[in-house]
């Protein structure tokens, strides 16, 4: 409403405010990726405006974690463009941080050194505010000294985020970072990411098989067919900024988390 | 109160409650064992007094009966007399080409760690920087492992001879025998644990900014590192081992040649107060290369 005094050309109309009103941070299109005869992805659309965090949700085996390891840089392709802010991505980066199901740490370096790492490597100054800050929005600050296998899950993919912020880049790609812990602690986790990105707004892909969390991540919701995958359909989420646990039990969520599960079942 | 603790407390109070269930699990990890499994284990570390005692008592009791001839095997008290000369005698000869044994034990000892540690460090060096290279690159492995692959299958005293004919004898072929065989252990060590690094690592990395050619100093060494260090142990064992050996080629100077004089002259007590002696030394120095590597593999211990 008031983010039209931006750019609004006639095409905004078309395509609904959020996908022309910015322009794209990362933008795939027509990717196609295959591992010998087996096409992973095929034609793949997508683009992220700054700012905003897209959930891909897709059935397990569709390739969504191919997909983004080739957003990272990680995997090469076989055809079609992905840029970021305009420029091919062709290797991994610092502008573009991704957390895993299995984490980031190093388990030779303490937290304290894991988060630090990047900075130092790209010779920011400051590395103890950066990392000292992190810590504490993190929660870890009593653990900082610890080394990554004597946290608990949840606290390991909390450092694991740290260490990927520290570089603060503007794009965050999440594999199924929580996939790993058991129920509860993941939905602490969706509310403090929720918090943490509402607070710092960075770019955000979040690809998962879980509704759930699609849908309280995400301000967009992408769906992903089967293998070879696609994005088959795009949406706003309606959910305001503030969500948790009690959006679980709020009609619209409800009603729109049903019909969601249908289409991803139908993919 | 009890009525509170619905969604207010939940939503600020999340992080609080995952870290406030860890302490524990953590505190597992952290604290030293209980006293009683400490206790436990010096039990355990007396049971292993058992056999070396057993040993000691059989030689004691083999010598009172002479199951063998007593100038060739001494009672334990005239190894402990010799020793008792070896350390505290008063060293009388002057002469460079003969090997001394009274009041020579420092003498001889130093001669062998120095050229044990200093020929291991060199085989040390050599070896790392051989196995980042095959591990890392597969130019290097293509140009390079046939070549130590082959050499590496030769059994180590079979350079032995040619090593003799090629130095003659003294300092020159007892050190090329050390360096091999503390070469390879180190090699195929940080060969091998480098390959198996995990790529995650390597890509974390690379998306934090490491430069490709960084990456050996910030991941591939610090994660091989613990596998390396026991391949490092290994070497030193082996180096060790090839002291004495070195030695039998006409050195005058340290345990291995106070031994082989010690049989020249028909003195087994010196003979087994040599065998002590590796045995001490051996065992020291793997003890102390474990204790100084301890905190840089904390992290990988199981």
């Amino acid at each position: 409403m008031t983010g039209q005094g931006g750019r609004s050309d006639g095409a905004a109309d078309a395509r609904g405010p959020s996908a022309e009103e910015r322009p794209g941070l990362l933008v795939a299109r027509g990717l196609r990726k295959s591992f010998g005869a087996l096409v992973v992805l095929d034609a793949v659309d997508l683009e992220v405006a700054a700012g905003q965090t897209l959930a891909l949700l897709g059935p397990s085996g569709c390739g969504k974690s191919t997909l983004l390891r080739v957003l990272a840089g990680l995997e090469p392709f076989d055809a079609g463009t992905v840029t970021m802010e305009g420029r091919p991505v062709n290797g991994p980066s610092c502008q573009r941080g991704m957390v895993a199901q299995a984490g980031t740490l190093f388990p030779w370096l303490t937290v304290r050194e894991n988060v630090g790492f990047g900075p130092r490597e790209l010779g920011s100054g400051d590395v103890e505010r950066i990392v000292g800050e992190l810590l504490e929005v993190t929660g870890l600050g009593d653990f900082a000294d610890a080394l990554p296998r004597q946290l608990s899950g949840g606290m390991r993919q909390r450092a694991s985020l740290a260490q990927v912020l520290a570089n603060q880049p503007p794009l965050l790609l999440l594999d199924e970072p929580f996939g790993a812990l058991d129920a509860q602690t993941r939905l602490r986790m969706h509310e403090w990411v929720r918090g943490l990105l509402t607070e710092r707004p960075t770019s955000t892909i979040l690809v998962t098989h879980d509704v759930d969390e699609a849908l309280l991540l995400g301000d967009r919701l992408g769906l992903l067919s089967s293998r070879p995958s696609h994005v088959v359909s795009e949406r706003d989420l309606p959910f305001g900024g503030d969500r948790g646990r009690h959006t679980l039990s709020e009609p619209d969520f409800v009603r729109l988390r049903a019909r969601v599960l249908d289409e991803v079942m139908a993919a | 109160m009890p009525g509170s603790t619905g969604r207010s407390d939940a939503a600020d109070g999340s992080v609080v409650t995952d870290d406030a269930v860890e302490p524990l699990a953590v505190s597992g990890v952290l604290t030293k064992p209980a006293t009683a499994r400490s206790g436990r284990r010096r039990q355990r570390r007396l049971v292993g007094l058992v056999v070396p005692v057993a040993v000691l008592l059989s030689w004691q009791l083999a010598w009172d009966f002479e199951l063998k001839p007593r100038s060739i095997l001494p009672s334990p008290h005239q190894v402990v007399t010799a020793a008792d000369a070896f350390f505290f005698g008063e060293n009388t000869v002057t002469l460079s080409g003969i090997v001394p044994f009274k009041g020579a034990a420092w003498l001889h000892i130093s001669a062998s760690l120095e050229r044990c540690v200093t020929t291991w460090v060199l085989a040390v060096i050599v070896g790392l920087v051989l196995g980042l290279g095959l591990g890392l690159s597969s130019w290097v492995a293509d140009l390079l492992e046939p070549f130590t692959n082959a050499l590496r299958a030769v059994p180590l005293f079979a350079w032995l001879p040619l090593a003799a004919v090629q130095f003659g004898i003294g300092e020159p072929p007892a050190r090329i025998l050390i360096f091999i065989g503390a070469l390879w252990p180190v090699v195929v060590a940080t060969t091998d644990s480098v390959a198996r690094v995990p790529r995650a690592h390597v890509e974390t990395a690379r998306m934090l900014g490491t430069p490709r050619s960084r990456l050996w100093r910030r991941v591939y060494f610090p994660s091989a590192l613990p596998e390396i260090l026991t391949g490092l142990r290994l070497s030193l064992t082996l180096a060790w081992t090839c002291v004495i050996v070195g030695e039998l080629l006409g050195v005058s100077r340290g345990i291995g040649a106070m031994m082989i004089a010690a049989r020249e002259a028909g003195a087994t007590d010196q003979i087994i107060v040599g065998v002590f002696l590796f045995a001490l030394i051996g065992y020291t120095g793997d003890r102390l290369l474990r204790m100084l590597a301890r905190p840089l593999v904390r992290w990988s211990d199981a």
